[in-house]
């Protein structure tokens, strides 16, 4: 008996480790603060193991069968603890409260349970040798965990599984426990039982630990979700909080109801009110219809192509009720024809022009999107452009990311186009920019569409001035096969998230 | 908000693992094989005799750069009487490519580098396609961002050239050899067209192995010798110590070493050949194995399976070690080396998810492979998103002798290719298996000329690049190396040659 028992030792002390440090990794990924949280929690724990203890003196009849039930809470509440803060961070604004709690409760369990274990061997050792054997076998297994935990655990398994897996140890522990102490014990089929439900779970807990992430992921976002959609291209996600609805494209916010207008009346109007009878409209990308619904103020146009990638995205802003309300039915218009094709291709092929052409694609994150950004690009949009025409690109923060504005401004310049940059504050996206291009000269328009609420003639001629701190820079320009905007996007928003 | 979703993302990774490995079929077969035939001319199967006849003043065998180039230059001088003999089913040589319903793909050659001044027929016939314009290379004929990536140290790097992890003496000995390739190629001995820089004063360089060269400079870096022989491998299809030093320093030097980066196209170099084939197409001949060619006073004979050419004048363009099996009473050629190359051409259904993070570029090598790696034939694209795609993956079989090599490249099965494959790009996409669904292998025991010690300043290189008589050689391989500005040159000044003789 006597090796079991202190390989029991070993484990039982790994275990109270683990949930430990899962829960301290857990805290710092998640809240950031790591020598807070690290501190905080390895305080708790010990103090509730000292609670712990204290509380073993009032246990004074069946030590072994109440170590087993310590055994299996340990195991159960240890090995789902992973998993339950993870959903908690995602579904709760409870996630401190909770880890707080289960690291005090299994902090008291582990502290119970060396007590335990020293008056159920009293019997066979003298105390002085127990009280050696035992501390000894509980130090090394601290070790054996903190090396495993950062070497193998966490990379290999994840800290779900980590959880879980210690969990089934804790279960195992008390299970053979029934057998090596089974002399001590009275009915042991109801623990044998016991034990083997919570194995059960915690194997399935292992087996499932894929679908808990995959919900927690799900659920990161700061609003009520309402709708999720995964697309051939695309994961698109709708929040709401009151009356904000907000669109996230992979992950990516695209606008919020609270302040689009001042976005997409930036968008459209300056350009679009330059144009003395502007006929045909082309929209790149702008699946929310909300663009179209700014450029379905001009009566005189007659048609607006709206080419954007994901056939989901129009199919979904023409029918929510809720979505079609925010862009106010642009897609039911009749003037509006709806594309679904890869924006550069179906540019290279299409022989019309037109007279305003609005290119409002995702920000440069890749290599992909960063050809849309690309002298090739906008001499193929050039082409589509009328003589009176002019174009408009969603070029970025001039201020957050002040290299990648200034890059987009000089790669339609080296395209051939004369550049008008402009920008303004959209509070949930903070300032922002556009670059307005043509063949021609611009000159602000003397009238806007009524009910506009943001624009007006007296201030759209402020837009284009940049003060000293978004000031232009001397970027080279973006192309095909040297696309630096890519890189000075990633290094623009790094510097700000540092 | 950032920080939460990017944790979330970071650690579902983690928390997940993989996902067990699921065995789906990958079809595929060898494709292009031409042993049979090159296996009747080497063995000297019986001759048919001819059931046409035919009088023409000029015969170009061969349908590659070297022969269409020829074509392309008599085209655009007037010259319209010739013929051009194609013994595959599909013109264009190493620079052939295939298509299927996800993307066209080379199945050999598959850029040119931004031709130097001294390539004025490359710059010509790249303004004749649109490439360069107004003095400026076409954006869209340059290779996309991200050009090049290794793996390196279980990373993504940029570039091939390994930039990561170095210690002081790997940096000292790339900066030490920079600065002796930045010497040779201010010397003027190096250049493309090989032709025109090659100088005596430098034939030394051709007496010993890159390797030796290599060890004379002092360079032991393990990691600066890997990047040496990969871009002997790349080349040559050999290793550092089976090349010149002259052709070794050659690749580093005859070209800049900042340029705009390398003209490319889906389906590589099959691009040119189509170009090409638009134009003097209607004289190229196909599955027309040439098997005899015979010297008759002022004119020659030409066979092949089904017709006897009649004609003034023959260019000989398909590779040169072919000429003592076809041409009769020529002797028998010492210098002349190939090296065996395998080329896959790997459909997929997704990309490879897993420990590849970042996005893929043109080309991705794999530090201390056997292999080259592989080249996204969808990277040329203008389309943002991609999902189904054909990777070309090379491979030289430069470890053992090529005569080794041809045997074991001839011996192995397809099956045995097909996991060699896959086992290598596993050490890099985990998931490949799950990704292809198709593998085409195309073996070939001629690919590229290697460029041994004494290759370049050998006599008889020599001899064959200055004939006075009407059979002209014009394969790349006459420069010692196989690559398109050569073998256009070639065929090029062939053509020169016998214009100045028929007319």
């Amino acid at each position: 008996m006597t090796p079991v028992f202190f390989i029991s030792v070993l484990l039982i002390s790994a275990c109270g480790l683990i949930y430990e440090l899962v829960a301290g990794t857990l805290a710092s990924y998640l809240i950031g603060d790591s020598v807070f949280e690290f501190s905080t929690i390895i305080g708790c724990y010990l103090f509730a193991m000292g609670i712990g203890s204290a509380l073993s003196r009032y246990i004074h009849r069946g030590l072994v069968h109440r170590f087993i039930w310590i055994e299996l809470m340990v195991g159960l509440i240890g090995g789902f603890s992973s998993a339950l803060l993870f959903l908690a961070f995602a579904y709760t604004q409870a996630f401190s409260f909770l880890m707080y709690f289960i690291v005090i409760v299994i902090g008291i369990l582990v502290g119970l349970e060396i007590p335990l274990l020293m008056r159920i061997v009293r019997e066979q050792f003298n105390f002085q040798d127990t009280v050696a054997h035992v501390l000894t076998f509980d130090y090394i297994g601290a070790l054996a965990a903190s090396l495993l935990f950062p070497i193998i655990l966490v990379p290999k398994l994840g800290l779900v599984r980590s959880a879980l897996f210690f969990g089934i140890v804790n279960a195992v522990v008390a299970l053979w426990s029934t057998y090596i102490f089974a002399s001590q014990l009275g009915a042991r089929r109801l623990l044998r039982g016991a034990c083997s439900l919570v194995l059960v779970l915690l194997a399935t807990g292992m087996f499932g630990a894929k679908k808990i992430t995959a919900a927690a992921e799900d659920n990161i976002y700061a609003d009520e979700i309402i709708l999720s959609r995964e697309t051939r291209y695309q994961h698109i996600v709708l929040t709401r909080f009151k009356d904000d609805i907000r669109l996230f494209l992979n992950s990516h916010l695209q606008f919020s109801s609270r302040d689009e207008y001042r976005y997409h009346e930036a968008l459209i109007h300056p350009g679009l009110s330059a144009i003395p009878a502007p006929r045909s409209v082309l929209v790149l990308g702008g699946g929310d219809g909300l663009a179209i619904r700014e450029i379905l103020k001009y009566p005189e146009v007659e048609s607006v192509t709206l080419v954007d990638l994901d056939p989901e995205m129009p199919r979904l802003f023409s029918s929510n009720p809720m979505l079609t309300a925010l862009n106010q039915r642009s897609f039911l218009s009749p003037k509006v024809h709806v594309i679904n094709a890869d924006a550069f291709q179906w540019i290279d092929s299409d022989p019309h022009s037109f007279d305003f052409i609005a290119a409002d694609f995702p920000d440069p994150t890749s290599y992909a999107l960063g050809k849309l950004y690309t002298t090739a690009f906008y001499r193929a949009a050039a082409r589509h452009l009328s003589e009176q025409g002019f174009m408009v690109v969603q070029s970025t923060s001039p201020l957050f990311a002040r290299d990648s504005f200034w890059c987009i401004a000089n790669t339609i310049k080296a395209a051939g186009l004369k550049t008008y940059p402009y920008h303004l504050y959209v509070p949930s996206f903070g300032e922002w920019g556009f670059v307005l291009a043509s063949r021609r000269g611009y000159l602000p328009p003397k009238t806007l569409p009524a009910n506009l609420r943001f624009l007006s003639v007296q201030t759209l001629p402020t837009l284009f001035q940049f003060p000293p701190d978004m000031a232009p820079m001397p970027m080279p320009v973006n192309t095909l096969n040297d696309q630096i905007l890519v890189r000075a996007y990633d290094r623009d928003w790094k510097d700000i998230s540092h | 908000m950032k920080t939460r979703r990017q944790f979330v993302q970071a650690g579902s990774a983690a928390l997940v693992g993989l996902t067990a490995k699921a065995d789906h079929p990958i079809a595929g077969a060898f494709v292009n094989d031409n042993f049979a035939a090159g296996h009747a001319v080497r063995d000297g199967a019986p001759i048919s005799a001819p059931k046409f006849e035919q009088r023409i003043p000029l015969v170009i065998i061969g349908g590659g750069i070297a022969g269409l180039s020829a074509a392309w230059r008599l085209q655009k001088r007037g010259f319209h009487d010739f013929v051009l003999l194609e013994m595959n089913a599909e013109a264009g040589g190493n620079a052939r490519s295939g298509e299927n319903e996800v993307s066209a793909y080379p199945w050999a050659a598959h850029y040119v580098p931004v031709p130097g001044s001294q390539s004025i027929y490359v710059r010509e016939l790249f303004e004749e396609l649109g490439v360069l314009e107004d003095g400026k290379w076409n954006e869209r004929s340059l290779c996309f961002s991200p050009q090049e990536r290794l793996f390196l140290y279980g990373t993504w790097q940029e570039g091939i050239e390994p930039a990561v992890g170095l210690s002081r003496q790997d940096r000292e000995q790339f900066q030490k050899l920079e600065d002796l390739f930045a010497g040779y190629r201010a010397s003027g001995g190096f250049t493309i067209p090989m032709e025109l820089g090659l100088n005596q004063k430098q034939s030394a360089l051709d007496q010993i192995s890159f390797a030796d060269w290599l060890r004379r400079q002092g360079i032991d870096s393990s990691v600066v010798l890997w990047y040496m022989n990969y871009a002997c491998r790349d080349d040559y299809g050999s290793l550092a110590a089976e090349t010149s030093a002259w052709s070794g320093i050659h690749y580093f030097s005859s070209r800049p070493k900042e340029d705009p980066g390398p003209l490319t196209w889906p389906e590589g170099n099959g691009w040119i050949t189509r170009q090409l084939l638009k134009r003097v197409g209607a004289r190229v001949r196909t599955n027309q194995l040439v098997r005899r060619v015979q010297s008759q006073g002022t004119k020659y004979k030409v066979q092949t399976s089904d017709t006897e050419f009649q004609t003034d004048a023959v260019i000989f363009a398909a590779p040169t070690f072919l000429a003592p099996y076809l041409i009769e009473g020529f002797p028998h050629l010492k210098t002349f080396q190939y090296s065996p190359w395998l080329t896959a051409n790997l459909t997929l259904e997704r990309p490879p998810r897993g420990a590849d993070t970042g996005e893929r570029a043109w080309d991705n090598v794999i530090f201390n492979s056997p292999t080259l790696g592989y080249v996204d034939a969808t990277h040329q694209t203008l389309r943002t998103h991609v999902d189904r795609t054909v990777w070309t993956f090379y491979w030289a079989l430069a470890q053992d002798p090529p005569a080794a090599s041809r045997k074991f490249l001839l011996e192995k099965d397809w099956s045995y290719w097909k996991e060699a494959i896959l086992q290598d790009l596993e050490q890099v996409h985990p998931d490949i298996r799950n990704c292809v669904s198709r593998i085409d292998i195309m073996r070939m025991g001629h690919a590229m000329a290697r460029p041994s010690v004494g290759a370049i300043f050998s006599p008889e290189r020599r001899i064959l690049t200055q004939r006075h008589d009407r059979l002209f050689f014009a394969n790349s391989d006459l420069s010692g190396f196989s690559i398109f500005e050569e073998a256009q040159f070639r065929g090029v000044q062939a053509a020169d040659r016998i214009m100045q003789l028929l007319r």
